[in-house]
């Protein structure tokens, strides 16, 4: 059953007592909450997501918060806590469904080790991901919100998941999260795209987050196959510009970019080898989302 | 200079390696580093991973491979690398038994 046929109060009920438990790409989380917008970010933004039943294994369950009885009205408060334990300080009230995101970065980048974990967005299009490693700033979820408003498939816009098992990318479709001057970017290149709420003063400045196609989460089960690792760089007024870089380099700079590629040790090596082998590589600068769009949608054929 | 000793990679699989064109990205689980090697010393890694090699014989495969006479300094600068790469755990110097 898709979230989205639930409605708001059974929703916020559900989080308020047993919690609420969704399919997330390969992952079951259960999410409890007092927090009613917690309920207006879920409904909007996850409601192509199927909620499981109560038997299921659970990977993730996941609570928000507020941490005192007294930071429900002074100053009010949200703390995430992951299996009962509590790995972040707590953020204002206001930024819980921003929270419950970076909390859910945070649950898989820490636990699941099955996977090469990348920082990184990739989409698929004729049966191939294209991976987007990339640094804050560097446009990485900008191109990714891009693309996938373009029509390619969403696998993920915050971590890519290779399987050491097999060297397929998984997906978690979950929404993008676009940044500053890059919400309204998104805003005026597809008018028609689903945002939640905004949410300001972040730590990371103000963040939006838009709402995945339901096609590509309807697809959040079947992984697909590297065949393009791209670094991003936007750069103002700069000429969109695709340029070759040799494996090895790709290599180095792809390990920088994983989180557990240290955890991992020689399967993470062997990880990031095997992709390296099965994609090319490139480096690209950009500005124009267009022009970035018509290259890769080339490139795809 | 090093004497004709035998070069080779850590035994226990302790070093990985990968190789593309001219590059090449060795691995030491030791240390958790990775490094990228080219040139000269991706074309040490080469041989050596295959199979241990005498000081000598890594020198004529790079004289073969890189098409030049090789000079003091040429043999100089191999010995520098190996010798950085032993520093590193990379690699693995022992004496020639068979010499």
């Amino acid at each position: 059953m898709k979230l989205a046929i639930r409605t708001k109060k059974a929703v916020i009920q559900a989080l308020k007592t047993r919690g609420l438990r969704l399919k997330i790409g390969g992952f079951n989380v259960c999410l409890s909450s007092s927090i009613p917008e917690v309920a207006d970010h879920l409904l909007v933004l996850y409601g192509a997501s199927d909620v499981i039943n109560d038997e299921a294994f659970i990977d993730f369950y996941i609570s928000l918060a507020p941490p005192s009885k007294l930071r429900r009205y002074f100053r009010p408060q949200v703390n995430f806590s992951y299996d009962g334990y509590f790995p972040f300080k707590p953020l204002p009230y206001d930024q819980a469904s921003a929270m419950f995101e970076w909390g859910l970065n945070w649950c898989i980048a820490s636990h699941s080790h099955q996977y090469l974990i990348i920082h990184a967005a990739v989409v698929e299009r004729n049966g191939q991901a294209f991976i987007f490693p990339g640094t804050p700033g560097s446009g990485k979820s900008t191109l990714c919100a891009a693309l996938v408003c373009s029509g390619w498939r969403l696998l993920s816009d915050e971590m890519t998941l290779v399987s050491l098992a097999d060297g397929l990318v998984y997906p978690v479709p979950r929404p993008i999260s676009l940044k500053n001057r890059s919400i309204d970017v998104i805003r005026s290149f597809s008018p028609d795209v689903i945002f939640g709420e905004i949410v300001n003063d972040t730590s990371k400045g103000s963040v939006n987050h838009l709402r995945p196609p339901d096609r590509s989460v309807e697809l959040g089960k079947m992984p697909a196959k590297p065949a393009k690792l791209i670094f991003p760089k936007y750069e103002q007024k700069s000429a969109t510009n695709l340029a070759p870089l040799s494996k090895s380099r790709a290599f180095l700079k792809l390990a920088e970019n994983c989180f557990n590629y240290n955890i991992l040790g020689v399967e993470g090596f062997n990880s990031v080898g095997d992709l390296i082998d099965s994609s090319d590589c490139y480096d690209f600068k950009y500005s124009s989302l267009d022009e970035a769009i018509t290259l890769f949608m080339e490139l795809a054929h | 200079m090093l004497d004709d000793c035998v070069i080779s990679l850590p035994t226990g699989s302790v070093v990985c390696c990968r190789f593309w064109e001219d590059e090449s990205v060795v691995y030491n689980q030791v240390s958790g580093e990775t490094h990228l090697v080219d040139g000269l010393g991706a074309q040490i890694f080469k041989f050596v991973s295959e199979q241990a090699a005498t000081r000598t014989v890594v020198l004529q495969n790079v004289k073969r491979v890189f098409e030049f006479e090789i000079d003091s300094d040429a043999e100089g600068l191999l010995d520098i690398l190996i010798l950085e790469y032993q520093k590193l755990g990379l690699l693995t110097i022992t004496e020639n038994n068979s010499a």
